[in-house]
């Protein structure tokens, strides 16, 4: 507000300057460029991650990190008076997976016929400041792809009468995992314009960059947007074993032989002395 | 605390449970001269880890109890080289068999049942029948009378056929087609189910082959080795499914319990030893028969499309 009022009394300076005299006005306007014309009300959202880059070493159990932003331009004068709300999406990387269903023939249970789904996130957390239906319509979500219920997982079937039911226990079976999370008042805001969230990354998160985009409501409409990345990746051993298992994977095997030959030998040697 | 990432797998575990679990396998691998990986696989995926790298993984722990295993039955003049190796020219053209068929039968997805059906079947008949036998052999020893596993005299279909080697440390005079099939089988169970496949071996070579139970355990041991490191070797290729870094802290447990293990079979009697494997063997078949009949708690599974 201060800032649009500082705007508003340049710009009557500058009329009566006018009035006043002619050819200094216009000296003292090319001296003085005009700040640039900011519509009122027209929000803007900023975010950014602690962590930009995960490392995934030995003593990885997973990983708390933390959302922060801010809304410049905030019309809100209290905090907590409802003008804004955020959603926070967290997505990793996108991957093919088989669901199956258990069976049961003759009395034992059997796997059925897989259903493929071609896209679905390895990692896809909601994080808003309520719950998301109660921040905007349906169709506003579906469109922006927020939301589980709403998410594309790269397959097209109509009128199959399972197909909702193997949805969702997808979901639920990433919801277990931790893997897929929806967490309504996980967004606070501070103060007038500054907001944080924490999502937590589970120790089997899958490797890869994930994107978090913070989309700021008001009315019902996403006033602004803001996407932020961060990298999630082995390091250390982990690189090096991760690396070597899947670009050289016979050296790899005859490591892990020889290791284990290794072993049994130093076993032996060691209690052979100690008999 | 404790916790150890591991990179394969992609899970956290418990750094003193894996050492225990691999030292428990390997006490029970020296004691029995079995590799004991038909525990390791099924214990591996009760701790969260999938199921094919348990599979392989468990292949590499038991190369290495194994060969802290086969130098403590070396040194007690237990390991028949000879018959050794034709059970190991077997049991190479077995593995490479099963861990084609294993990646075959993971695209149809049925792999879990079929490696559940195979277990249950073998260790049921196995452990059936080993019980039956030890249990008979305890009874006639109370009896009084004299046990003897070994009856020389007896002759069965399987001296009639050709291809006969001497077999001087087993005492024996036989072709060498059985050896190589009974290698042949071993070497596609050990593949298809990543254990050693010693449950299997022990009693053949007792019951088919007639070796004494002595010259069994070491000789089963040594050609585990051989085995599970093909097999190790191949999943890792073809299936990128060996998880190194597990596998050095099951092999660290493991030889240590090995030695311990073979301290404490030398202490028990055969027919004692016998009976006590087969009561193990039948409780793993149980417990695996459990859980196909039982309504499972989760009907839905998930699987990566490009681990398949």
């Amino acid at each position: 507000m201060m800032r649009t009022a500082a705007i508003r009394l340049t710009a009557l300076l500058l009329a009566l300057s006018m009035t006043c005299v002619l050819s200094a006005t216009l000296a003292l306007a090319q001296k003085k460029p005009q700040p640039p014309e900011e519509p009122a009300g027209q929000e803007q959202v900023q975010s950014d991650v602690s962590t930009r880059d995960i490392a995934i070493q030995s003593n990885f159990t997973g990983i708390e990190i933390l959302i922060f932003g801010s809304v410049d331009f905030s019309d809100s004068r209290t905090p907590g008076e409802g003008t804004y709300d955020v959603i926070a999406v967290v997505r990793g990387p996108d991957e093919p997976i088989i669901l199956r269903k258990k069976e049961r023939v003759a009395g034992i249970w059997v796997n059925g016929p897989g259903r493929t789904y071609s896209t679905v996130p390895g990692f896809y957390a909601v994080l808003s400041t309520r719950p998301v239906r109660a921040i905007a319509s349906d169709k506003t979500l579906k469109e922006l792809g927020i939301g589980l219920s709403d998410l594309d997982f790269g397959r097209y079937t109509q009128g199959d009468p399972q197909e909702q039911a193997y949805r969702s226990a997808m979901i639920r079976l990433n919801e277990q995992k931790k893997l897929f999370q929806d967490r309504d008042s996980a967004v606070k805001f501070i103060g007038r314009s500054l907001f944080r969230a924490t999502v937590a990354l589970p120790v089997n998160v899958p490797i890869g960059r994930y994107t978090v985009d913070v989309y700021l409501f008001r009315d019902g409409a996403v006033a602004s947007k803001s996407q932020s990345s961060l990298e999630v990746n082995k390091a250390g051993l982990e690189q090096l074993v991760y690396a070597l298992a899947f670009k050289h994977p016979f050296i790899y095997g005859l490591i892990g032989v020889f290791i284990a030959v290794l072993a049994g030998l130093a076993g032996w040697f060691a209690f052979r002395r100690a008999s | 605390m404790f916790q150890i990432y591991l990179p394969i797998a992609e899970i956290s575990v418990n750094l003193l449970v894996m050492l225990g679990l691999g030292a428990a396998v390997g006490f029970l691998s020296g004691m029995f001269g079995v590799g004991g990986g038909f525990l390791l696989t099924p214990l591996l995926m009760l701790s969260g880890i999938p199921p094919a790298i348990a599979v392989a993984t468990g292949a590499n722990q038991i190369v290495g109890t194994s060969v802290s295993g086969t130098l403590a039955q070396w040194r007690r003049g237990n390991v028949d080289l000879r018959m050794g190796f034709v059970l190991i020219v077997g049991g190479v053209v077995g593995a490479v068999i099963g861990v084609f068929l294993l990646k075959f039968l993971r695209q149809l997805g049925q792999a879990g049942l079929m490696i559940s059906l195979t277990y249950v079947a073998f260790l049921g008949v196995i452990g059936a029948l080993m019980l039956w036998e030890s249990v008979n052999a305890i009874r006639r020893a109370r009896a009084g009378k004299t046990v003897s596993s070994r009856r020389s005299g007896q002759h069965n279909w399987i001296h009639g056929l050709p291809f006969k080697m001497r077999f001087p440390r087993s005492r024996l005079y036989i072709s060498a087609i059985p050896p190589l099939v009974i290698g042949a089988m071993v070497g596609l169970l050990a593949s298809f189910l990543g254990v050693g496949g010693g449950f299997i071996m022990v009693p053949a070579l007792i019951y088919l082959l007639r070796m004494p139970t002595n010259i069994v355990i070491g000789t089963s041991i040594f050609q585990i080795i051989f085995i599970t490191a093909i097999v190790t070797l191949l999943h890792a290729t073809l299936n990128f499914t060996l998880d190194i870094v597990l596998a050095v802290l099951l092999v660290i447990g493991g030889v240590i319990g090995g030695q311990f293990g073979v301290r404490a079979g030398q202490r028990l009697r055969g027919e004692q030893l016998r009976a006590l494997l087969a009561l193990m063997v039948l409780g793993v078949a149980i417990r695996i028969l459990f859980d196909l009949v039982l309504r499972p708690s989760e009907l839905f599974s998930i699987v990566p499309l490009a681990g398949v």
